[in-house]
């Protein structure tokens, strides 16, 4: 899998399955961290505690006796962002090959494990990371320790079966891409548009030539490079004894030897001095489609949580106020989509160059410069003047539920899921219960700045998609 | 990128040669109850089930309301969508902007929507503003103003909406499916068609609102971390709406026979498969084991149809089945988006697998494996957020089941027995009753086809 909806609520079947830094440590130590109290009386922080293996393998462990179920999540510090170039899609045909066998689970006996043992599993693929992580009855901890240490240890996978995850991951990339319309738009085109430097300019889904011609080394290359302790995070959310999980992870993944890695490259984007617009044709599509998106402020900048604030404004739920300009004022469409990271995860996820995006279908008889023009009034209402309280106020208030609904989604993979990124990207899981604080600090002064710096028009490329279809045929009734 | 030297980490199979840990077992498994109910019923008739769950302080809000499809009449499809739509356009006292800044500063939406038994409406807030949620929802429903002034607009976001969904292969298919299914019937009705939704009034939608909307009609649902005052709330907010009629049956006599449907779409890259028929219902006895069959045959990541057609021919990457009910209605599906070149050989590995089962019991062994994953599962759909706990209780009472239905379901899925899989299999998957539909470039695959086109 490579797409995922993290604010998704449904329950974890699961069934779209995947199948879906260096850091030389010395002793394991848990640090508890000092949790936060915000919001009063109704104000949430979840426990952290984080250590490091000998091996550099980071781990982070938050335990929460709300269910009788645990959440074991692996994420390693390599996305599709960073893949060989002539090997498009290559990350992401890695995280399948991570199902195809390991020195103990053949094939098939990874997933036939997890769910005989009560649970649910998945990976995903994104910008920098890619995550494993399985949801199950808490009495099995010690079993998915076991499974995920086994398979970080080595795969043992066949040409027959790389060629076997290949015809998958093409008929995933058909099923969600090249065979619906609008497949991916925004999420996969945009950012091939916007942005400059390879790393991030790329189809990261894979040109099916390339995910068709990856050679078995190059999986075992790819692994051997990247799938090391000292490349990844553990974390373990849910309802078990930090001791004895303690204990457990010493045991299975405390011999894994680490590697030396790569040094990143540079991921960085050149600044956007012209509006750029781009379009595409899409033979599947009825109606046009529209998509604007602007470089983001660099992560964890006063700016940045500045956007996290605009984006809510902007964007989020009916109230925005693109949704009521454009959806209930001018009736443009039916609504409008977007974010920071969107469709691909959130503002908290990523570590790199990153665009805010909004989107919408739109009918034949509107021009795309009459959307644009009533977007830029909004826009422009936020550049000229600090923003009114109330509305900020509002924003803070929907980031805020928001943030909660990430710390306990399906079961805790959401809270796995920002622990894991805090203590790859920051070192320091324990950020889960400051982010509230940040947003605090935000002044009307500085939302009004960071429109003006951010949301200019020359930081902004526009997509368009051109209809290709007629008219859906009508059948008798 | 050339990979740097590391460590030195056994990669090939061959490095492998040693015998095979087992894997740990893990520990007795902690015991499991389901979150405690409290149920009433408000003088007017409408039902309330609180449930209070979880440490985060958020609160799932949803009504459930007897108005969704199915008592919509041939000539009115989607009007229980508009419907839907016009609701949230404001009430007496706010605006459709105001009820939206009003759910967003309590930190949520108020959302409406129609499907294709129930309306739903509600959202999910910061626990701190339960009570007034549930306010701002008992104005919406019981007081909306369902302005003639946005008609047009919103019958152009669904006319939008319409025909943008039937441009994806797997709503044609679902579509078709349903069609053959419920011929004459509300849920075999997907989509009306476009001069339809152009003709309808403010004035037909007010009567099925009047018709539909109502105490009587509506389930209201709560989960999550509450307020302790939340039940006067409720009263205070729920007391005086209009009891209403009674929701009536609307019977379906469901079709069991074979046909091959294609709808051709031309240069598609995947064919989209959808087969399947009527099956017992949840009130049945059968049900339980019908739900092993299933997880068991195509509906898990481990099951027959996904490890054969995916992960040893790679013939396609989600393919999924299920049980979908509708009220005392169920019926089974598989699908699959499958390689244009190989919906031939797809099919065939499909009706294979349904065959092997239907003549042969699984293996205690496999059987175990699911049992053990369903009763997981069960835990999980029980417990990942307060809508997931709201779903569990949802289904139930719109079956007309006993609450039992839940806590006594792990015993049961434990008790089916191999030769029940194999006759629930044997009685209820049955090729020569089952509705095929393939979504597909249909000068590719006619040929491939061709074994399809009768039964056996």
């Amino acid at each position: 899998m490579l797409k995922s909806n993290p604010k998704g609520n449904r329950v974890p079947y699961f069934m779209d399955l995947c199948s879906c830094v260096s850091a030389q440590q010395r002793l394991p130590d848990i640090q508890a961290l000092e949790t936060v109290e915000a919001g009063g009386q109704y104000g949430f922080s979840v426990p952290v505690a984080y250590y490091k293996l000998p091996n550099g393998l980071r781990v982070a462990l938050s335990p929460d006796s709300t269910a009788p179920t645990v959440v074991t999540a692996v994420y390693y510090r390599i996305g599709f962002r960073v893949e060989p170039k002539d090997r498009t899609g290559f990350a992401h045909l890695f995280e399948h090959m991570m199902f195809q066998g390991s020195r103990n689970l053949g094939k098939m006996e990874f997933i036939k494990l997890v769910q005989e043992n009560g649970g649910v599993l998945n990976g995903s693929t994104r910008f920098d990371f890619t995550n494993y992580f399985e949801l199950l009855p808490s009495n099995k901890l010690e079993t998915a320790l076991w499974a995920e240490a086994d398979r970080m240890k080595g795969l043992a996978v066949t040409d027959e079966n790389l060629k076997n995850q290949q015809d998958v991951v093409c008929n995933e990339v058909k099923g969600s891409v090249l065979n619906q319309p609008y497949g991916g738009f925004p999420w996969l085109w945009m950012p091939q548009y916007a942005n400059e430097n390879w790393y991030n300019a790329h189809n990261f889904y894979g040109e099916l030539k390339d995910v068709e011609a990856a050679k078995l080394e190059e999986v075992q290359a790819f692994f051997k490079t990247y799938y090391a302790p000292n490349n990844a995070a553990l974390v373990v959310v849910g309802d078990f004894d930090a001791d004895e999980a303690k204990a457990m992870i010493a045991k299975y993944f405390g011999p894994i030897p680490s590697a030396e890695l790569p040094p990143l490259p540079d991921l960085s984007e050149p600044p956007q001095q012209q509006e750029k617009r781009a379009s595409r044709k899409d033979r599947l599509a009825n109606r046009p489609a529209l998509a604007f998106a602007y470089h983001m402020p660099p992560r964890n900048s006063p700016e940045y949580y500045a956007m996290g604030l605009l984006d809510q404004m902007l964007v989020q739920g009916d109230d925005s106020l693109l949704c009521q300009e454009l959806v209930k004022k001018r009736g443009f469409a039916g609504g409008v989509s977007g974010g920071i990271n969107a469709d691909l995860g959130d503002m908290f996820d990523y570590s790199g160059p990153m665009l805010w995006t909004a989107s919408l279908i739109y009918d034949t008889h509107v021009k795309p410069d009459q959307i644009l023009a009533a977007a830029d009034t909004v826009i422009e209402g936020l550049q000229s003047k600090p923003v009114d309280r109330e509305l900020l106020d509002r924003s803070r208030t929907k980031l805020r539920s928001d943030l909660y609904d990430s710390m306990t989604q399906s079961g805790g993979v959401g809270r796995a899921n920002l622990l894991a990124c805090f203590a790859l990207f920051n070192d320091n899981p324990g950020r889960i219960n400051t982010l509230e604080g940040e947003f605090l600090k935000v002044t009307p002064e500085l939302i009004e700045k960071t429109a003006r710096e951010f949301l200019r028009k020359t930081n902004r490329t526009v997509l368009e998609i051109e209809p290709g279809a007629g008219a859906p045929v009508e059948e008798p009734q | 990128m050339t990979p740097p030297s590391g460590p030195a980490i056994p990669a090939d199979p061959a490095a492998f040669a040693a015998p095979k840990e087992t894997p740990p077992p893990g520990t007795a498994p902690k015991p499991f109850r389901l979150p405690p109910t409290d149920d009433f019923v408000l003088p007017n008739g409408m039902k309330v089930t609180l449930v209070s769950y979880g440490s985060v302080p958020k609160v799932a809000v949803r009504a459930y309301v007897n108005a969704g499809g199915v008592y919509e009449s041939a000539s009115q499809v989607w009007i229980s969508k508009l419907n839907a739509l016009l609701i949230k356009e404001g009430t007496a006292m706010l605006s459709s902007e105001q009820v939206a800044s009003r759910a967003a500063g309590m930190g949520g939406q108020l959302d409406v929507g129609a499907g294709a038994e129930f309306a739903a409406a509600g959202g999910v807030v910061l626990s701190e503003f339960g009570a007034r949620f549930v306010a701002l929802l008992a104005e919406v429903l019981q007081r909306p103003a369902l302005p003639a002034s946005e008609l047009a607009r919103l019958k152009a976001d669904l006319r939008r909406a319409l025909v943008v969904e039937k441009s994806r292969p797997g709503a044609l298919a679902r579509e078709r499916f349903l069609k053959t299914l419920f011929p004459d019937h509300p849920y075999g009705r997907s989509y009306p068609r476009e001069s339809a939704l152009e003709g309808y009034t403010v004035e037909e939608v007010q009567r099925f609102f009047d018709d539909n909307f109502t105490a009587s009609r509506t389930h209201l649902y709560i989960a999550g971390k509450l307020d302790p005052d939340l039940k006067k709330s409720i009263t205070a907010a729920f007391g005086g709406w209009k009891r209403g009629n009674e929701r009536a049956d609307v019977p379906a006599a469901p079709v069991k026979s074979r046909s091959l449907q294609v709808i051709d779409r031309p240069g598609a890259e995947q064919s989209t498969l959808y087969l399947g028929l009527p099956v017992a219902d949840p009130t049945s006895p059968d049900y339980v084991a019908l739900g092993v069959m299933d997880a068991l045959l195509g509906g898990s990541f481990a099951s027959r149809i996904t490890s054969n057609i995916r992960e040893q021919k790679g013939y396609t990457y989600s393919p999924f089945s299920q049980i979908g009910t509708r009220r005392r209605l169920a019926y089974w599906l598989q699908g699959a988006d499958v390689t244009t070149s190989v919906t031939g050989p797809a099919l065939h590995e499909i009706f294979h697998e349904i065959d092997c089962l239907r003549k042969e019991a699984p293996s205690a062994r496999e059987v175990k494996g699911i049992q053990d994953y369903l009763a997981g599962l069960f835990i999980l759909r029980n417990t990942v957020s307060p809508d997931a706990v709201i779903g569990q209780l949802h289904f139930v009472d719109s079956q007309g089941l006993d609450r039992s239905f839940l806590s006594s379901y792990v015993h049961k899925i434990m008790a089916v027995t191999p030769h029940e899989i194999q006759r629930a299999a044997e009685d209820y998957i049955v090729p020569s009753k089952m509705t095929i539909v393939v979504v597909g470039d249909k000068a590719k695959i006619s040929e491939q086809l061709k074994p399809y086109e009768t039964a056996e």
